[in-house]
């Protein structure tokens, strides 16, 4: 693939010529190329790198596993008090009185801060927050507030919100909001009349817990005086400082944000939020450093959830297995929010389509962004139906997704997909085969966007010593990003990953984007690029004198050395010529290092045991495009991450509510099923390298989206049950009826 | 309609920290007498004499003996281990998470005599006059032992809240049983959640480990069933 050059900008950048390594006629040869003068060159082929797009194990691993991590959770700071949340327990109430005389008067408990609105619209919502010198002093000050509630009518099942006569949530508010109408629906009805086969079907999915297991929270450092430190768990350093200085009474300049490690986020964790806001009004009033991290049943409650969905499909198909056309009503179950859903019929083409959405509101808290919003809600379900209209047509649900999928990376990627379950083992009639444990395959297929936007500033600061320092005030979720920043610059500079050190998490660097939309790898790595280039081009201007009177871009640096002309410098020794206070490039974004756009499908095998009900997933294979892999290493273990977390949406996991006391019936790890250690099938993750671009892209919110749809369409083969409702617990299996 | 959100009615003469808090220590840990003999000579803390039972309330000096180290430290009847280490010791020992608070997800796993258990479940005067181990005592970032090194060659972490209580768990299980089969592995860590997805490189790295060698001498004292 040709060498991608800088997009044109308005003003055209000066541009030079330099020399990079290229193969010509299968000969790795030096070419000469044209750049922007204080830029460089892009990554090169993918096959072609000695750290990226290799397996690097992760740099903050070893503190990691010896309990040495560092997280919000574990900060413990003198003279600090322990903040929590009392909570509603009424679907919906309103605070007639609040009485805290006796938590006051509690040793131990030094703030008590009640909560902005005294309507309260959910079981969860908060009420008052404490803060005392102890966790359990803090929790014997919740026991002591009374509260005086005047409970008023609530609503928690989608189903019957809809009902004209339901309890509205917002008072003169329907519960029912249209948001959007696409399509021409007399279009849609006419082609119908000349589908061959129609299937007209309602899929349901649950509100699904992020689960992060550092649940939210923060600690705020502040004591009275005019600056503040604030330790986050969040997926975002550089959403911290404007909020927490507003509740502070700060310049937004005197708050510093700091996120060394943190607990896992997936979309939940963004800003100060309602804790956030109590933490930094305790620790004013208290005038003393406040933690305040929720407790589980918090998290449960109102951490923020991913959207339930009910979607109504009516859809034509040809008996050649063209889909001809599709009429979706997709509600989103965002409780008091909005909540998300991607628009039908997602990412297949079926002629003529028309759809309407809307917000359906409960008495819940509200939805928040998490992995992939609204995709694996919308996947399932398209999924489901396309799964439908084959087998309505009696066509290889392969085959059929081919005819109505008009890229042809996922043709490719169902093919090896195929191949690695053995797609040729599946039932040619569904739930034909023995019993009582009944083996199916299935399959799916997701995309995501993934590109990186310009909110990066990079510096990288050679020292005298041979030190090298990349820094940036970003955050590592778990995602490996410390480890592809290091890897960035250590390739560039010819060196190997222990000759780098990298400092992230703190609001006082170099700007950041928040880790959402998986956009950080997109965003980041191309400003690290870019000032490891610079950092490169600089030290050559220095050392090339020192080498045979070189140019600058003949010295090459590979293996620890600097090298040209015959002539070579170890790292420390053309340090050695540096200024006392080293050398500082500054990186900026730059598009031509990223694109967006990847593709993925996955397969899978279920056993069902059709006297139980139990379904155990055996295998499932995720394909994945994505341009250049960073790190392969940590790549496959987001791949797994993916297919673990989609699993659990399938078969197990979903938030119960109680109509009567409008309260979450499972908000604890005992009663919400997480998927564990016993339940695992055996995963394949698959890069697919055939995808060659050369730009980094995101892909940790693609890979939680197709397999969903596999293993629904798997238990479908296997038993001949169609499951419409998410998770496929035991009961779906024992009264279902095959179709 | 007056009601505290515990359903109960709460006042404020019922702040009675001693008996509260002494029974649910029993509760929990249903063995409330041997509770207060192992305190008697350090409490400071009142004394009752209740039938068979003897209430301590209040704060009391314990000694914990935490990676070989004798630590000492100030906890109610109520506080459980896993906060009387992070909370309450000081220097903090953060290794062991707090995630559940209900003994379902193993990230506060640590070893009592050798023995993993979830420093949620245990009250902290229980755990006086026993060897507490926890991840930071199995190895360090520079001297990992054999499981934590498998860990890291094998990305058995992510964000790594989870991985304290896993590294945990496998190090005992394995000094238990230094050969085991994959199916042996799950069963053995089947008392420990992780989100991210971990689990296929958790499998990997522990039998990795067990291959390797048995887990390398531990500054503590260990595996003692």
């Amino acid at each position: 693939m040709p060498q991608q050059q800088p997009q044109p900008s308005p003003s055209p950048k000066p541009k030079k010529k330099i020399r990079v390594p290229r193969v010509v006629n299968g000969v790795e040869q030096m070419v000469e190329i044209e750049v922007d003068a204080d830029s460089g060159p892009g990554w090169g082929p993918n096959d072609k790198h000695t750290l990226l797009n290799h397996r690097l194990t992760r740099v903050d691993g070893p503190l990691k596993v010896a309990g040495a991590a560092r997280y919000t959770y574990d900060q413990r700071l003198p003279g600090m008090l322990y903040g929590r949340i009392l909570r509603c327990p009424h679907g919906h109430a309103r605070i007639t009185k609040l009485d805290t005389d006796a938590a006051a008067k509690i040793p131990g408990v030094k703030a008590i801060v009640p909560a902005p609105l005294t309507e309260l619209r959910f079981a969860g919502a908060p009420v008052v927050a404490v803060a005392a010198t102890t966790p359990e002093i803090a929790g014997d000050a919740l026991r002591a507030i009374k509260v005086t509630y005047e409970v008023l009518p609530h609503v928690v099942h989608a189903h019957t919100a809809a009902q004209p006569d339901s309890p509205k949530v917002v008072a003169e508010e329907n519960n029912l909001q249209e948001k959007a109408k696409n399509g021409d629906p007399a279009k849609v009805e006419a082609a119908f009349a000349t589908a061959d086969a129609i299937v007209e079907a309602e899929y349901i999915t649950p509100r699904i817990h992020h689960a992060c297991l550092e649940t939210h929270g923060l600690v705020v450092d502040y004591r009275g005086g005019g600056s503040a430190t604030i330790y986050a768990s969040t997926q975002g350093t550089f959403t911290i400082p404007q909020d927490a200085a507003k509740e502070l009474g700060l310049e937004q300049s005197a708050v510093e944000s700091r996120v060394d490690h943190m607990g896992g986020g997936f979309g939940s964790k963004f800003g100060i939020g309602t804790e956030g806001m109590f933490a930094c009004r305790l620790s004013k009033e208290a005038k003393a450093p406040v933690k305040l991290m929720l407790t589980r049943y918090d998290e449960f409650v109102m951490a923020g959830n991913r959207s339930g969905s009910w979607q109504k499909f009516k859809a034509g198909v040809k008996n050649d297995g063209t889909i001809v056309a599709m009429r979706a009503r997709q509600y989103r179950l965002g409780g008091i929010g909005q909540g998300s859903q991607a628009g039908q019929p997602y990412i297949y083409r079926m002629g003529d389509t028309y759809r309407e959405i809307y917000a359906l509101h409960t008495n819940e808290d509200s939805a928040i962004a998490m992995r992939a919003p609204g995709h694996p809600q919308a996947s399932f379900a398209v999924e489901s139906l396309v799964d439908e209209l084959a087998h309505k047509i009696n066509m290889d649900p392969v085959e059929f997704r081919k005819k109505n999928l008009r890229d042809e990376v996922y043709h490719r990627q169902l093919d090896r997909g195929a191949k690695e379950i053995g797609w040729s083992r599946r039932n040619r009639v569904a739930g034909s085969g023995p019993e009582p444990l009944k083996r199916g395959l299935g399959c799916a297929v997701g995309t995501w966007g993934g590109g990186g936007n310009n909110q990066c500033k990079v510096d990288v600061t050679i020292g005298r010593d041979g030190s090298i320092l990349v820094a940036v005030g970003t955050q590592d979720l778990g995602t490996g990003t410390r480890t592809f920043t290091r890897a960035i610059v250590a390739e560039e500079l010819g060196l190997g990953m222990n000759d780098v050190k990298e400092q992230i998490g703190s609001s006082k660097l170099g700007s950041a984007n928040p880790s959402g939309g998986s956009t950080t790898a997109a965003s980041l790595s191309p400003s690290v690029k870019d000032a490891s280039i610079k950092a490169r081009l600089m030290m050559a201007e220095r050392v090339a004198p020192l080498l045979g009177d070189a140019k600058p871009e003949e010295v090459v640096f590979a293996n620890g050395k600097v090298s040209a002309k015959g002539q070579s410098l170890a790292w420390k020794q053309a340090c050695a010529s540096l200024p006392a206070a080293g050398i500082t490039s500054h990186g900026e974004w730059r598009s031509d290092l990223q694109s967006r756009g990847i593709h993925g499908v996955c397969f899978a095998e279920v056993e069902v045991d059709v006297e139980t009900g139990h379904v155990k997933p055996i295998k499932m294979v995720h394909v994945q495009d994505g341009g250049l892999p960073l790190n392969r290493l940590t790549l496959e273990s987001q791949i797994n991450g993916g297919m673990i977390q989609s699993l659990g949406m399938a078969l197990w996991e979903g938030r119960v509510m109680d109509a009567q006391l409008g309260m979450q019936l499972n908000p604890g790890f005992g009663d919400y099923k997480l998927p564990g250690t016993l339940e695992m099938p055996e995963l394949v993750p698959i890069i697919d390298d055939d995808d060659k671009r050369e730009a980094v892209i995101g892909i940790a919110e693609g890979c939680i989206i197709p397999a969903l749809g596999a293993l629904v369409n798997a238990v479908f083969n296997a038993t001949g049950l169609r499951i419409r409702e998410l998770p496929i617990t035991p009961d779906k299996i024992l009264m279902g009826k095959p179709v | 309609m007056t009601k505290s959100r515990d359903g109960d009615e709460p006042k404020a003469q019922d702040h009675d920290p001693g008996r509260r808090r002494f029974l649910k220590g029993v509760g929990i840990a249903g063995a409330g007498t041997a509770i207060a003999d192992h305190l008697w000579t350090e409490a400071e803390a009142k004394e009752t004499q209740d039938g068979a039972r003897r209430t301590v309330s209040g704060a009391t000096k314990v000694t914990l003996q935490v990676n070989g180290q004798p630590r000492a430290v100030e906890v109610e009847p109520r506080t459980t281990l896993l906060n009387a280490l992070r909370n309450h010791l000081e220097p903090a020992v953060t290794g062991p998470k707090l995630v559940c608070d209900m003994g379902t997800c193993g990230a506060c796993t640590v070893l009592l005599e050798g023995k993993p258990v979830y420093s949620c479940l245990v009250l902290a005067v229980d755990a006086v006059g026993k060897q507490i181990t926890t991840v930071e005592g199995l190895g360090s970032p520079e001297k990992p032992n054999a499981v934590q090194a498998a860990f890291v060659e094998h990305d058995a972490l992510m964000c790594g809240f989870c991985t304290p209580g896993f590294v945990t768990t496998i190090s005992a299980y394995l000094k238990k049983n230094p050969n085991p089969s994959l199916e042996e592995v799950r069963e053995a860590c089947k008392g420990n959640f992780c989100r991210c997805g971990t689990y296929p490189r958790v499998f990997e790295a522990a039998l990795a480990a067990a291959k390797s060698s048995t887990p390398s001498s531990s500054p503590s004292q260990g595996g003692r069933n």
